[in-house]
């Protein structure tokens, strides 16, 4: 089974191996003989099959290219599955092993976000820890991802320790996981959704997902990557890990990640850290100043005038 | 930093010798410990500690965050079982841990206790320590587990969370034993993903409502 088309899939085509995951919303299971997983939802209920065929739809709305960024980008719903003609979840890709880690004891683990964005400890000692260049190129790699989801039109929601996943081969590349909690801009989820605690917005309810609440999370992805420190918070001091930003960039960082702190409506947007992190050097420009305006001879254009009166008709005899 | 401390409270009575007993719960340690110390969001935000109780009661792993240890002392079996001993050791012992908290400016949730025992208390007066750990200012949430001969009244009055009794003989002591320590770990890593490091909205202790091995006891005492 490919899934490639998109078409939906009868759950009782599938054969489930070991279960990988499970959260509240639902289980993962590894489907048999293939790189493919189903979340199968614990409340089918209270899935919104529509938006689930929505996003289904958006990868089959691309041409190849950008469809490959997606699959790199995220795992993806590829189509959903149904039972009894109501969506029970849907198949996605495995994360590639290159996106994952070997502990002490032989399991394999995610390599979530939650390992890059705090000291190492000896428990997880296995985790290769990037550089510090590195590490400024994964920040980038996060915003960079965020600006390409919201430039097709799609509203992340849920951005944490625990859904982004990050590795450093090839290069230093990020995949987002749980893609059911995205949605088109303006349009419902799949299922409400509860920002991770420490990833909420303080300016939003905690259920909700736009743009905007986007460009916070944003924000936090950045300067817990850079700093390495899993709880800073815009309005906080941010002190990025020495040697991962320059001063150009330190600069436009900490200023992007005191302005996160702001009303709704003036988070920076993600091409905004993307231009901070980025390795180029910006151009100051000089700002075009307006033309001065001619003096006004007040003598020849407020002079005396003539004022005479109108004659209206009078009233009809 | 909001902490959850997590107080894992074994039976190490003579009933609980050998392989079967006390040995399915050390062996069942490391994966619990690898469960946790490898998740660091987890580990930030909970503390574990051992305590292990028969004749006497003994702290045998301090309260810690359990990505800084690397190894635990075991449970050794002998004596009889004093509920009386453990209760007032917890209190004792969390009382000076969430005072030693609050003093390196973190905040404390309620601490959460995962009892275990295999059989009837041997000692009178262990329901009026029970009394004082249940009545002073820390008092715990307390999820009882019985295997073996525990009997169902004890387990309920000892819990004031949940209450969970072997199903039968059809399941071994060991199996039970196992899924214990399982659900332990479920309750660490589901607990802390639900709670906020800073400020936040508090959390909701998040316990199995059915552990394999065990039948889920009502705690509506009239």
């Amino acid at each position: 089974m490919s899934a490639e088309d998109g078409a939906d899939v009868e759950r009782s085509t599938l054969t489930l191996a070991e279960r990988v995951g499970s959260g509240g919303q639902g289980d993962v299971h590894a489907v048999t003989g293939g790189p493919l997983l189903f979340k199968e939802y614990k409340e089918p209920s209270k899935a919104n099959g529509t938006a689930l065929a929505d996003l289904v739809a958006l990868r089959q709305g691309l041409g190849g290219t950008d469809r490959g960024r997606l699959d790199d980008l995220a795992a993806w719903p590829l189509c959903r599955v149904v039972e009894g003609g109501r969506a029970v979840g849907f198949l996605m890709r495995r994360a590639p092993a290159n996106l994952t880690w070997r502990t002490a004891s032989g399991a394999t683990k995610l390599l979530e976000l939650q390992y890059l964005i705090r000291p190492p400890k000896a428990a997880w000692q296995d985790v290769v820890q990037p550089d510090p260049d590195q590490r400024r190129a994964l920040a980038l790699a996060c915003v960079e991802a965020v600006a390409w989801f919201h430039g097709a039109g799609l509203v992340i929601g849920d951005i944490s320790q625990a859904n982004v996943l990050w590795s450093l081969s090839p290069g230093p590349t990020v995949h987002f996981l749980d893609c059911d909690g995205f949605r088109r801009v303006g349009r419902p989820a799949v299922q409400a959704q509860a920002a991770t605690p420490d990833w909420s917005d303080p300016l939003a309810p905690s259920t909700d997902a736009t743009v905007d609440t986007d460009a916070y999370k944003t924000a936090l992805v950045a300067g817990r990557v850079v700093a390495q420190e899993p709880y800073v918070l815009p309005g906080q001091d941010l002190q990025p890990v020495p040697g991962c930003l320059n001063d150009r960039q330190t600069t436009a960082v900490c200023a992007l990640f005191a302005q996160a702190a702001g009303e709704r409506g003036t988070r920076p947007r993600p091409g905004e850290w993307q231009t901070a992190l980025g390795d180029r050097d910006v151009i100051t420009l000089t700002a075009a100043t307006p033309r001065p305006r001619p003096s006004v001879d007040h003598t020849v254009l407020d002079g005396p005038r003539d004022r005479t009166t109108i004659r209206l008709r009078g009233p009809v005899e | 930093m909001q902490l959850l401390p997590f107080y894992m409270v074994c039976d190490e009575s003579g009933s609980m010798a050998g392989p079967e007993g006390v040995g399915t719960i050390n062996a069942a340690l490391p994966d619990l410990h690898h469960e946790i110390s490898t998740n660091p969001s987890v580990a930030d935000k909970t503390r574990f500690a051992l305590i292990g109780f028969s004749t006497q009661a003994t702290v045998l792993q301090p309260l810690a965050d359990l990505s800084e240890l690397t190894q635990l002392p075991a449970l050794s079996a002998g004596g009889v079982t004093s509920f009386g001993a453990v209760f007032r050791l917890l209190k004792d012992t969390i009382e000076q841990d969430v005072t030693a908290l609050k003093a390196e400016g973190h905040d404390v949730y309620r601490p959460v206790v995962f009892f275990l025992s295999d059989g009837i208390p041997t000692d009178d007066g262990w329901q009026a320590a029970l009394k004082d750990l249940n009545s002073f200012r820390y008092a715990p949430k307390i999820i009882a587990f019985g295997i073996s001969d525990a009997d169902a009244a004890t387990i309920t009055e000892v819990a004031n969370f949940k209450a969970f009794l072997q199903r039968d003989q059809s399941v071994s002591p060991a199996l039970a034993l196992r899924e214990f320590a399982s659900s332990l770990t479920r309750s660490i890593v589901s607990s802390a993903t639900s709670m906020a490091a800073q400020g936040g909205d508090g959390f909701q202790l998040q316990v199995d409502e059915q552990v394999p091995g065990f039948t889920s006891l009502s705690l509506d005492k009239l």
